[in-house]
């Protein structure tokens, strides 16, 4: 899989080498701020071939034996990290969790399209459905009896790896009980003889209890540990007994989601429901017309209640359960609308600072003082005011509006998802806001004698001079923010259950399941890949508006 | 020639008079770095401003246009005093100070938009294509300042000044920047230009050849501080020049031997002051001494890097 993809990157990158030549597909690497490809393409066109090589091995190879010592770190350190939702997560069971939220995704995406699936496609698809069902069966019936082996077959090597120590066990607690009894008998016969006054005998009499205390102490440890030694041995989860079970409970969910699909193509399906509630009109329609007057208005009532339900089957859904894929994107929605929220208002207040010392003297105060509130404070804050003004979203004209929208629609925009998207506007426009007033208020000297000899007005001279020397240090503020944005982001949608990456992780949190640690885990990865994606599409724009072609640091 | 035929020209087109320019010094008194600077020029006449380095030369071509305060003295072109820069006054900096977003056409078109404000979009595009025309970058209208060389970014300055029809040309030693030959040149250029259009014109340099070769007129400069027109030297060639023509001119080395001598004097001139208030009868032991000193570093042969050391040394002061 991994190879098929470094496969195809390097036919791409030849063919774009070949097809738009080497300086340009060069060039176009460095807009894209994906330089270490360059060397490839170089080497393509044997252009000193040493030093292509050299710089390969930096910047491909040296950085994939990193990654991979880090996997082998991680395993390694895995192993040894219990707690109580299991052990750390290994880089095996990440990808394996990676998989199932993959699975999930597309199965929930299946139930959906046959809850909406009608006439011929929809019993192409149950035909589909039900011969897969058939072929699932003897599959199995043989994972089945794969388990039950493999059980038998763990149980046995756990016998027989236990059996010596349960033998050692057993023969110490034998001896111990008899050593104990002769101890106790020895003190009683001593204690028989006893006499008063003799205190060098008694003293060594005590000498003596205390003696055999001890010994009756370390033999008690001895036993705990051996039945120590003995329980984990029977904790310890056999790795063919666990691979046989993975098979079985995959071939288990996927049958229970054949089941699920073969609901929602018959029973649970909308045209289905619809012809069936068509019937009880038709019925009762006829009800109707045969009714007299005495029955006539239960009747209608009837037609009534039965139009309005098929009304809302029509327009009903599939009442979907939100997947990772689209936490993601609503995710990222959430933070574009806060990002363009905080540049609306970090922009033009930035300019503003620039170009007149008094506004910054005034402003100053409150970036002093808003820049490093943490977004856990403004979220509860966003919360209320957001709630305050759209108290039911589902009656609210505004939310109303959001859903009607084409593609927006979808993403069921909430109070929620608005403090969220406040939250890291709030968090975000400082960056913004300093670097373009420093941009503004930088602009090099030469050009302002330009503009004050051909006496350009204020907005020429803004619009012509000024914002486009700003321009490369405003997007360098952009860049930052949505940084800050995409960080302030998880913990705000965490808090405010917002449906996203922040709310799946608190869900996950909350329901630990046997999956949900490695579920997490690999949500560590989702949010960081997310992350360099939109600190590098920032870097290609900051690249498109800087007017020098300096190079932008990686 | 003459821009208005029916109109003679003016003679007392620009005048300048005890122009003085000073820097608030916070331990004594202000610094004044032009003081009484006086000069008149005709309508259409080119003046050289030479001087050395740090002389002050600068600072009266910016106060000319407007772009430093005056301290006090005045400055009027075309009879009106000046107010602030203008596009009337065009400048033409050392750097070209090109807006590096904008290509030559539209850092032309800058300047254009503003002074041809009534006319069509296609006649500001027409003149603007002319000019870029004029300086011969008729093929680079399209390229970014980053993409041209010193030369060609220095054209389009060009372009721009001249293309705001200005009444005045302010050039702030223009080729400073660019090597002899690309300098040699740009020198044509400006003479094609100011031989069609008769613009009156300031060029501000320190190279004694330029000034000959592109002026009607040099204004020699003395040092600075207190720096004021030493001497003015008019120049007896025709227009248009013709390079060979001027090189060949029987006057053009006593010129030019009278411009390089009195840049000499300068170098080892007693500043202005002190020598003012010698000639107050301030003959202290120790300035005889300080004078007999300097008399005995003027028989010393004159080295080129020892003499533009000083030269940093008195514009560093300045």
């Amino acid at each position: 899989m991994l190879g098929l993809w470094i496969i195809l990157i390097l036919a791409c990158l030849v063919g774009a080498a070949a097809w738009a030549g080497k300086h340009r597909t060069v060039k176009a690497i460095d807009v894209a701020g994906l330089n270490f490809l360059t060397p490839i393409v170089r080497l393509c066109y044997g252009e000193e071939p040493e030093k292509q090589l050299k710089d390969i091995g930096r910047f491909i190879v040296v950085p994939v034996i990193a990654i991979l010592l880090f996997l082998g770190a991680w395993h390694v350190v895995s192993e040894k990290i219990q707690t109580k939702s299991g052990k750390l997560p290994n880089p095996r069971d990440t990808l394996h969790a990676a998989k199932a939220i993959n699975d999930f995704h597309y199965r929930e995406n299946d139930k959906q399209a046959a809850f909406n699936l009608n006439g011929e496609e929809r019993a192409q698809e149950l035909e589909r459905v039900e011969q897969r069902l058939e072929e699932l069966k003897p599959l199995e019936a043989e994972v089945n009896k794969n388990v039950a082996a493999a059980k038998e077959a763990a149980k046995e090597r756990l016998a027989t790896k236990v059996a010596p120590l349960q033998e050692e066990l057993d023969t110490l607690t034998a001896k111990f009980k008899d050593a104990k009894k002769q101890r106790d008998d020895e003190l009683a016969s001593l204690a028989s003889q006893a006499a008063v006054g003799d205190e060098d005998a008694k003293n060594a009499f005590v000498g003596k209890v205390r003696a055999y205390r001890q010994l009756a102490s370390d033999e008690r440890d001895r036993l705990r540990d051996l039945r120590t030694e003995i329980n984990d041995m029977r904790a310890e989860k056999d790795p063919e007994e666990q691979r046989a079970l993975a098979e079985q409970t995959a071939i288990a969910e996927e049958r229970q989601y054949l089941g699920k699909m073969q609901d929602q193509l018959t029973d649970s399906n909308r045209y289905e429901k619809v012809d069936e509630e068509n019937a009880k009109l038709q019925e009762a329609r006829e009800t109707l017309y045969a009714a007299d007057s005495a029955t006539i208005l239960k009747a209608a009532t009837k037609v009534a209640q039965t139009e309005d339900r098929i009304d809302r089957i029509e327009e009903s859904g599939y009442a979907k359960p939100a997947t990772l894929p689209y936490q993601v994107k609503r995710s990222v929605l959430c933070v574009f609308v806060g990002f363009l929220i905080g540049s609306a208002i970090a922009i033009p207040l930035g300019v503003l600072c620039g170009l007149s010392k008094t506004f910054m003297a005034a402003m100053t105060p409150f970036i002093a003082i808003f820049k490093p509130v943490s977004p856990i404070v403004w979220l509860p804050i966003a919360l209320i005011v957001a709630s305050a003004f759209i108290p039911d979203p589902d009656k609210h004209w505004f939310t109303q509006w959001l859903w009607e929208l084409p593609l927006l629609g979808e993403y069921k925009i909430n109070p929620a998802f608005i403090a969220s998207a406040v939250t890291v506007a709030l968090c975000s426009l400082w960056a913004t806001m300093v670097n373009t007033a420093f941009g503004v208020a930088a602009v090099d000297k030469d050009h302002i004698n330009v503009a004050r000899v051909l006496r350009l007005g204020f907005w020429s001279r803004l619009f012509k001079i000024v914002l486009p020397s700003a321009l490369p240090l405003a997007f360098a503020g952009l860049r930052i923010s949505l940084g800050v944005g995409w960080m302030v982001l998880i913990a705000a949608e965490l808090l405010s259950s917002s449906e996203g990456i922040g709310k799946y992780i608190w869900d996950q949190f909350n329901n630990g399941a046997s999956d949900s640690f490695a579920n997490m885990v690999f949500v560590v990865f989702v949010v960081g890949i997310i992350g360099l994606v939109l600190d590098r599409m920032m870097i290609v724009f900051q690249r498109l508006v800087s007017f020098d072609g300096a190079p932008t640091a990686i | 020639m003459n821009p208005h035929p029916d109109k003679p020209a003016d003679p007392r087109f620009v005048e300048i008079f005890n122009l003085v320019k000073a820097y608030p010094n916070p331990y004594g008194e202000a610094v004044r770095v032009v003081d009484g600077y006086d000069l008149v020029m005709r309508e259409g006449e080119v003046v050289s401003v030479i001087g050395h380095s740090g002389c002050g030369k600068s600072t009266v071509l910016t106060m000319v246009a407007g772009l430093n305060e005056i301290t006090a003295g005045s400055i009027a072109v075309g009879g009106r005093e000046i107010d602030g820069p203008g596009p009337d006054r065009a400048v033409v900096f050392q750097s070209p100070c090109l807006l590096p977003w904008m290509t030559a056409f539209q850092n032309v078109m800058l300047g254009v938009d503003r002074v041809y404000a009534h006319g069509t979009k296609q006649q500001r595009k027409e003149i603007v294509e002319y000019y870029l025309a004029a300086v011969g970058l008729a093929d680079a209208r399209d390229k970014y300042p980053r993409e041209m060389s010193g030369g060609m970014q220095q054209r389009v300055g060009i372009a721009r000044a001249i293309a705001l029809k200005p009444r005045m040309l302010l050039l702030d030693e223009p080729f400073g920047r660019l090597d002899s030959l690309t300098r040699m040149d740009l020198q044509d250029v400006i003479l094609n230009i100011l031989d069609r259009e008769r613009i009156t014109t300031m060029i501000i340099t320190h190279d004694v050849d330029e000034a000959i070769y592109m002026s009607d007129r040099v204004c020699m400069m003395t040092n600075g501080p207190n720096a004021r027109v030493g001497q003015l030297l008019d120049l007896p060639f025709a227009r248009p020049r013709n390079r060979a023509a001027v090189l060949e001119h029987p006057l053009y080395y006593e010129l030019r031997g009278a411009l390089v001598s009195f840049l000499e004097q300068q170098d080892h001139r007693v500043p202005a002051r002190e020598s003012a208030q010698m000639e107050a009868g301030w003959d202290d032991t120790l300035h005889m001494v300080e004078a007999l000193n300097e008399t005995e570093l003027e028989e010393e042969p004159i080295d080129e890097t020892a003499t533009h050391t000083e030269n940093q040394l008195v514009g560093a002061g300045v």
